[in-house]
């Protein structure tokens, strides 16, 4: 069967440092892969790279067994892929309904002049990640960490992904707000929601992976259940530094 | 189109019209070629807002579209005798696709590299029509005796007046639809916006189109209007700065701020003259500008948004205030 994502033999170099160096991973459909490492392995650049923000030096990023390598960001987010930020980025002087509307914008100027937005669509999303229609009219900078990542969720979801790449989804949140984000990941994955999960809160990722894919230096040095990469050597050496 | 626009806004539209249609009637001809120029400013500081304003490409070229504009209307028709029913919408889209010209350095850098290069794309147009062909463009004294589309301020006020409130409502309705959401959307985080599977290059494309093509509009009428045209006034850093003064005065990203802005930085000047005849009077209004700015970055259209909030919020205090007594 043809995984949903596959990065096969990426490589990327930054001048003369590879930050991702001949990395193979399968994403199958439905499932939630963790993708953990020390700081600087390479994580977020795999995400840039699956999604088209860097583009690959080699190898191949394949969706649906179709090579997406090529293809710019906003192509490859129609095909049904999509990423969070360890930053959330929101748009930050207009409300929540519109940074969710964004999301729902079709990508045709003549549709986004001749029809007006759908607030049904965007309360439904925002009631999805756990917003309340009140909420709807806040601006960015009155919205919490947590919010923050639940907008930048909804968003997101707004255009309609088939795997969602979430980057350092706990960071910065109390442990409230952990526990709002872990069950909203647990349900869209009930749903049937694909993710790819990098943190380095790995207590709070456990629960929400099926299995764990482990990098450093840009290269998978470990992959499988998370008990058992956690109990490999390399990566122990790789956390602990020996 | 599919527009957020209610009542009251069409109503707020009708009365500034009915007003600005009734003040030849009631003003001195000096006072109504004051407020074409003002006309005219807003139109650039318009066309200037739906670039800048919106996707936060600072533009410091402006000039150089509205310059390809006025002359484009001036060659065609002083030089080649063709109509002005045709050398204007000619001129419009000469302008639009040195538009395009403008937005290349759009797709790979922003900020204040992107200014710099606009800049660059002025003084190269002031270099240009002075050394190229001067014995089409005039050289260094450029063109006088252009065709003018009517005489006395009665008439050129209606229709520089018509002109600008035309590209008023249609600038402001556009801002209005998802798309000038969209565009908001790029000024605050255009990575957000590609991430959000949106073609900003598509998008950033039609904002300097729409913004061309109205720089095109304003500077082939405004040659129409003075009869004469010059480089030097024409590709000049104080015109720029007027063009975003006035944007920034009334408020970038709302259009009608610069409309607001025009008229306010216009008659600013024109009242200070007869005090202050020479270039002090720029120091006035940098002043103002600067005072403005620290009191209220978003300009004039926030303060008045915001006295507008309170004035509407205040029946509802005494409501509460009836109800609890």
């Amino acid at each position: 069967m043809t995984a949903l994502l596959e990065v096969d033999r990426a490589v990327k170099r930054f001048g003369g440092i590879s930050a991702v160096n001949d990395l193979s991973f399968k994403v199958e459909a439905g499932e939630s892969l963790g993708l953990i490492g020390p700081n600087g392995a390479g994580k977020t650049t795999v995400f840039s790279l699956i999604m088209g923000e860097h583009r690959l030096n080699s190898g191949a990023i394949r969706l649906n067994g179709t090579d997406i390598s090529a293809l710019p960001t906003y192509e490859r987010i129609k095909r049904g892929v999509a990423r969070t930020y360890q930053v959330p980025r929101p748009f930050s002087e207009i409300n929540v309904a519109e940074n969710i509307r964004v999301g729902l914008m079709p990508d045709s100027l003549r549709l986004m002049l001749t029809e007006g937005p759908d607030p049904d669509a965007e309360l439904e999303l925002a009631r999805s990640v756990g917003f309340g229609p009140a909420d709807l009219e806040r601006k960015p900078s009155q919205l919490s960490m947590g919010d923050l990542r639940k907008l930048e969720l909804a968003r997101t979801l707004a255009t309609a992904p088939q795997i969602i790449l979430l980057d350092e989804v706990f960071a910065g949140l109390t442990v409230g707000e952990i526990a709002q984000i872990s069950d909203l990941i647990a349900r869209k994955r009930a749903e049937g929601m694909t993710f790819v999960i990098v943190s380095h809160d790995l207590r709070s990722l456990q629960p929400l992976i099926d299995r764990a894919v482990v990098m450093t230096f840009g290269q998978v040095i470990a992959e499988g259940s998370f008990e058992s990469v956690m109990s490999d050597e390399k990566v122990r050496a790789a956390y602990l530094g020996h | 189109m599919a527009a957020d626009i209610r009542l009251r806004h069409v109503l707020l539209w009708g009365l500034f019209i009915a007003g600005m249609c009734l003040l030849p009637f009631v003003t001195t001809p000096g006072t109504l070629r004051t407020v074409i120029f003002a006309n005219y400013l807003a139109i650039f500081a318009m066309s200037w807002d739906f670039l800048t304003g919106r996707t936060g490409y600072v533009s410091f070229g402006h000039p150089f579209l509205i310059g390809i504009g006025a002359y484009s209307t001036a060659i065609l028709s002083y030089r080649f005798g063709v109509p002005v029913a045709i050398s204007i919408p000619a001129a419009v889209l000469i302008t639009m696709l040195a538009g395009t010209l403008f937005f290349l350095p759009a797709l790979r850098i922003r900020g204040s590299y992107f200014a710099l290069v606009t800049l660059a794309f002025m003084e190269l147009m002031y270099q240009l029509v002075q050394v190229i062909r001067p014995d089409i463009t005039g050289g260094t004294r450029g063109i006088s005796g252009v065709q003018t589309l009517t005489s006395g301020a009665f008439n050129n006020f209606y229709l520089s007046f018509a002109l600008m409130v035309v590209i008023a409502i249609v600038l402001w309705t556009l801002t209005r639809t998802r798309l000038g959401t969209a565009l908001s959307a790029i000024g605050m985080n255009e990575e957000s916006v590609r991430g959000s599977g949106l073609n900003t290059t598509k998008l950033k494309l039609f904002s300097f189109m729409v913004s061309a093509c109205v720089a095109g509009i304003g500077g082939a009428f405004y040659v129409h209007y003075l009869g004469s045209i010059a480089p030097r006034a024409l590709f000049d850093i104080n015109f720029l700065f007027t063009i975003i003064v006035a944007a920034l005065i009334g408020g970038a990203s709302t259009i009608i701020g610069p409309m607001a802005g025009a008229f306010f930085l216009t008659f600013l000047l024109e009242y200070l003259r007869p005090v202050l005849p020479g270039s002090e009077r720029y120091f006035i209004y940098g002043a103002i500008a600067l005072v403005l700015y620290m009191y209220q970055p978003k300009g004039l259209y926030a303060i008045v948004e915001d006295l507008a909030g309170r004035v509407r919020r205040k029946p509802t205090q005494d409501t509460v205030r009836d109800r609890a007594a």
